[in-house]
């Protein structure tokens, strides 16, 4: 097992007893990475310390709802922070309203399903980073727009003056090189333990 | 759309850079609980979530933990044994009020048993000097408005004043009866009180001296005085 496993499903059983302890561990676990984050999309130094205080503050009102065998502490965390930090830049009315992978989803989807791979994001950083060095530039720049700016294809064809159709193809390719690098170190790191 | 077409779209779908076509219908399989979309959004989750690390490394300020973990607040830990010794006090000192309680209302009730003894012994007394061949009784008062009443007295058992319409005393005052010999100072038969409604039962064993021609009865300190120090307010003459 992994030694992030254990160390989440800790602080997630700690976060369902409302424990103290358990959203400082969190915090000093997935905080920096966070803020990084906030920071990155918002490039405001104080709204991102404010979004970092309100996820927190989530997370502990929502630990509850964690299955420590199951859920998936870091993709809740970064997920909703994502979110929150797409909100945060986007109008009110933000087209996230519109059609979204919204919050619940999230909830539903990391808090109490099996994850198959449990790995931690922050321990994959390292394939991260070298799956996203191997994307060419275009799928490169597309996979910032949409992941850290929430442009859609068509608003990223546009920012770019590139067809829709091109764009479509460079975000699917970007994101399953993504996919296969990260899942690929998880098979490699599943198989080594 | 097919799921095969779908996979590649998870990802998307959950950055939200789906167009709109697209997205509602991924929507439409997962309100209809899909387990393949559901399964291929969960996938996708761990993927986008992992490109969170892209992000340039930030250092927050240490102050933003501090304000992090002091906006929550903890629920108050289960103590069961304070809850226990909370309760262990609470009964101690329920137990300390109750016997305290008794103790009083035990000894209010001795006090009245004191008192009804007292009073009994009283009437015994007045009942053995009704009894007596030597017993005189003497009425006074005029009038049923005005104090009045009648004096029993007994050379040898005492003597029994009942009295009605008497006066109200101040706080610090009683009466005091006192017989009056024919010769020498009046001597004192006791103190006593009339109750709110002015009337009283007194009763003495002071023995009455055959030579004793009045009973009068003043108003004096309430310890009571050696002899007379008012005017008394009342005389019964037993001749």
């Amino acid at each position: 097992m992994p030694s992030h496993e254990k160390a989440d499903a800790q602080l997630i059983d700690l976060l369902r007893k409302r424990d103290a302890e358990g959203l400082a561990a969190a915090y000093d676990r997935y905080g920096r990475i966070a803020y990084s984050l906030f920071l990155r999309i918002t490039r405001d130094q104080s709204a991102s310390e404010d979004l970092v205080q309100e996820l927190f503050i989530r997370l502990w009102n929502r630990g509850r709802e964690f299955d420590a065998s199951k859920g998936t502490l870091g993709v809740w965390i970064l997920s909703i922070a994502r979110n929150m930090a797409i909100d945060h830049v986007r109008s009110a009315q933000a087209r996230l309203a519109g059609r979204s992978c919204s919050i619940e989803l999230i909830d539903k989807l990391s808090m109490s399903a099996h994850s198959a791979d449990p790995e931690s994001i922050i321990d994959r950083a390292r394939s991260v980073d070298a799956g996203f060095r191997n994307l060419n530039a275009n799928e490169k720049r597309v996979l910032e727009l949409a992941y850290f700016e929430g442009l859609s294809q068509s608003e990223i064809a546009a920012r770019l003056k590139e067809p829709l159709g091109t764009v479509k193809s460079w975000t699917r390719s970007a994101l399953g090189r993504m996919r296969r690098a990260i899942q690929g170190a998880s098979a490699q790191e599943s198989g080594n333990s | 759309m097919s799921h095969p077409e779908m996979d590649e779209l998870y990802e998307l779908y959950v950055l939200n850079a789906l167009d709109r076509d697209d997205a509602f219908q991924i929507d439409a399989h997962l309100e209809d609980d899909c387990a393949h979309c559901q399964e291929g959004i969960r996938a996708a989750l761990q993927t986008t979530a992992a490109l969170s690390v892209l992000a340039d490394p930030a250092e927050p300020t240490k102050d933003l933990r501090r304000r992090t973990l002091s906006s929550i607040k903890p629920p108050a830990r289960s103590r069961p044994w304070l809850v226990a010794i909370a309760g262990l006090s609470a009964a101690c000192a329920a137990l300390v009020v109750f016997s305290l309680w008794s103790a009083t209302r035990m000894q209010q009730m001795r006090d009245q048993v004191s008192v009804l003894r007292g009073e009994r012994n009283e009437l015994r007394s007045a009942i053995e000097l009704l009894t007596r061949s030597d017993t005189r009784t003497v009425q006074f008062g005029q009038t049923e408005e005005t104090p009045h009443g009648r004096v029993l007295i007994s050379s040898t058992g005492g003597v029994v004043f009942v009295g009605m319409q008497l006066p109200a005393l101040d706080r610090d005052k009683r009466f005091e009866l006192w017989l009056i010999p024919a010769k020498g100072a009046p001597e004192p038969a006791g103190m006593f009180r009339p109750n709110t409604s002015g009337e009283s039962v007194h009763i003495s064993s002071v023995p009455a001296e055959r030579s004793t021609m009045a009973v009068a009865v003043t108003i004096e300190p309430w310890a009571g005085s050696p002899a007379p120090t008012t005017k008394p307010f009342l005389v019964v003459p037993l001749g």
